[in-house]
């Protein structure tokens, strides 16, 4: 705008607020989505941690069993589902994808996430259980 | 039912006079069911008080005018219907995140501003003579564009827009989805020329996908979308080799 | 809004937009089975998990495929946490997040959390294809 114009007529700006996001339901659930990097990095800073303490032999070991871990996970695991579910929904929106020059449904491309999510998850569990004694 | 009523709460901000906006309730006969907001207002304007300030003019969801917050929610208030609202109260105020000049009227300069710096026209780097026929495309290649070109810069996209809210820096929804409607159309060359206000800090990369932009779109056209696509694209033009050449 | 002759891409943005939708995707992909397993169902007793005794977890981390992957998977995501978290800030007005200082906080604390794990994995179990 030019310094004309605001000398002109006397505007009035109203305040944005610190609270906006609190007054729908989609600005807070947004604010959820962007939140969610917040559990995840404590959980996987845990997870650092936990392969550091490998370091310390075998008689210093102890397997993660303490009560509050496992209240942790449980807090950590709805935020984690959530960034999965919004994220991978949404990479189908973003992704243009062309198979015989014809566009791919956005509903194909996120189906294939989904599928990707499903396959990853069975992998790395068939892993992390496959191997422990 | 003839004497259905229903209440409307406008904002009044006069310039000359007023510190800060205040609201004004109007009790109005609700005559018609198919009556909207903008009736209502237009009902105010011509019977009860005269100095009711606000944009309007086709009354039929295309020339962008009439955009107002309606309970809240940004809307064309000539397709926002009484119904759905009766017997509750319904409060109108200016498109949020723009400046009020009065009453209902906000200040739409920096919007047109930055609409015209994202260059919304065909740019070819060479003109083909009128002589030389049209240009055509297949319905694939209009297909690619048709949505984003439904914009009829009614700026609703703007005020459901937080991110343009906190900064008003930030190039916004529309400028963005319009300059991405060029940059897909096969008759463009001009993707180079807009690259620089779409790819600048306060353009693309200042978007944190709320979505909203596209929920309150009367059009149909889906903002949010143009500019995470945008995002993605730009960044593999960096990203592949050879991708930033034309 | 200054004059768009001078405007040039952010290309500093880009790369860290880059950086925020990978570690997005990895995030999505494969943080909920971690802590479904390691963090619930290993704890609770339900299922046998790799963490549980310590031979089986150093053997585990001493195999360098799985050293890469649990790279990948640490330090990738804080890319897309300090984006978030950075324009988080900004969402609960705070401006000055978007100042150059604290992108260089924010994306310095990935860059710090990946320097971290590749000490991590290279200190803890020796190498071994086993």
């Amino acid at each position: 705008m030019s310094a004309e114009a605001e000398t002109a007529t006397r505007t009035y700006r109203p305040p944005m607020g610190a609270g906006w996001w609190t007054r729908k339901g989609h600005y807070f659930w947004y604010m959820v989505r962007e939140f969610t990097a917040l559990p995840l990095a404590l959980w996987l800073l845990w997870l650092l941690y936990e392969i550091q303490r490998a370091g310390r032999g075998p008689s210093g070991y102890y397997p993660p069993n303490s009560t509050a871990f496992v209240i942790f996970s449980a807090i950590c695991l709805p935020f984690a589902l959530y960034h999965s579910f919004t994220f991978l929904k949404l990479a189908g929106v973003i992704l243009r994808v062309k198979l015989l020059d014809k566009p791919l449904a956005s509903g194909v491309i996120v189906a294939t996430m989904f599928g990707t999510w499903l396959v990853a998850s069975v992998v790395v569990g068939a892993v992390l259980i496959g191997f422990g004694r | 039912m003839a004497d259905k009523r229903i209440t409307i709460r406008a904002t009044r901000f006069d310039p000359e006079k007023d510190k800060s906006p205040r609201l004004q309730s109007y009790d109005i006969p609700f005559s018609d069911d198919s009556m909207v907001v903008l009736d209502a207002l237009n009902y105010i304007k011509s019977h009860v008080d005269g100095s009711l300030s606000y944009r309007w003019s086709c009354r039929m969801g295309i020339c962008g005018s009439c955009g107002m917050t309606v309970n809240g929610t940004p809307k064309l208030t000539c397709s926002a219907f009484l119904r759905d609202y009766w017997p509750r109260s319904v409060t109108v105020t200016p498109l949020n995140n723009f400046p009020i000049v009065r009453d209902l009227v906000v200040d739409m300069e920096d919007f047109m501003h930055k609409l015209k710096s994202i260059k919304p026209w065909i740019i070819r780097k060479q003109e083909i003579p009128l002589g030389a026929g049209e240009h055509r495309q297949t319905m694939d290649q209009i297909g690619e564009f048709r949505q984003f070109s439904q914009c009829i810069n009614c700026m609703l996209c703007y005020a459901a827009c937080p991110v343009y809210g906190l900064d008003n820096e930030f190039l916004g929804p529309a400028a963005i989805a319009l300059a991405r409607r060029y940059n897909l159309d096969s008759r463009d060359q001009g993707t180079k020329e807009r690259l620089p206000m779409i790819a600048h800090p306060d353009g693309i990369w200042e978007c944190s996908f709320v979505g909203e932009c596209s929920v309150v779109c009367p059009k149909g056209v889906d903002p949010a979308k143009a500019i995470q696509q945008t995002k993605l694209d730009t960044t593999m033009r960096f990203v592949l080799p050879y991708g930033n050449r034309e | 809004m200054t004059e768009q002759v001078a405007r040039r891409p952010a290309l500093a943005h880009l790369f860290w937009w880059f950086m925020f939708s990978q570690g997005g995707v990895l995030a999505a992909l494969l943080i909920p089975v971690h802590i479904v397993v390691q963090g619930i169902l290993g704890p609770l007793g339900v299922v046998k998990v790799v963490d549980r005794h310590y031979d089986t977890w150093i053997s585990i981390l001493g195999n360098p495929i799985v050293k890469l992957y649990l790279l990948v998977l640490i330090s990738l995501p804080f890319f897309h946490f300090a984006h978030r978290l950075r324009y988080l800030l900004v969402d609960l007005g705070v401006p000055a997040a978007k100042s150059f200082p604290a992108q260089v906080v924010f994306y310095g604390a990935a860059i710090l959390v990946t320097l971290v794990t590749i000490w991590v994995l290279l200190t803890t179990a020796p190498i071994s294809l086993g």
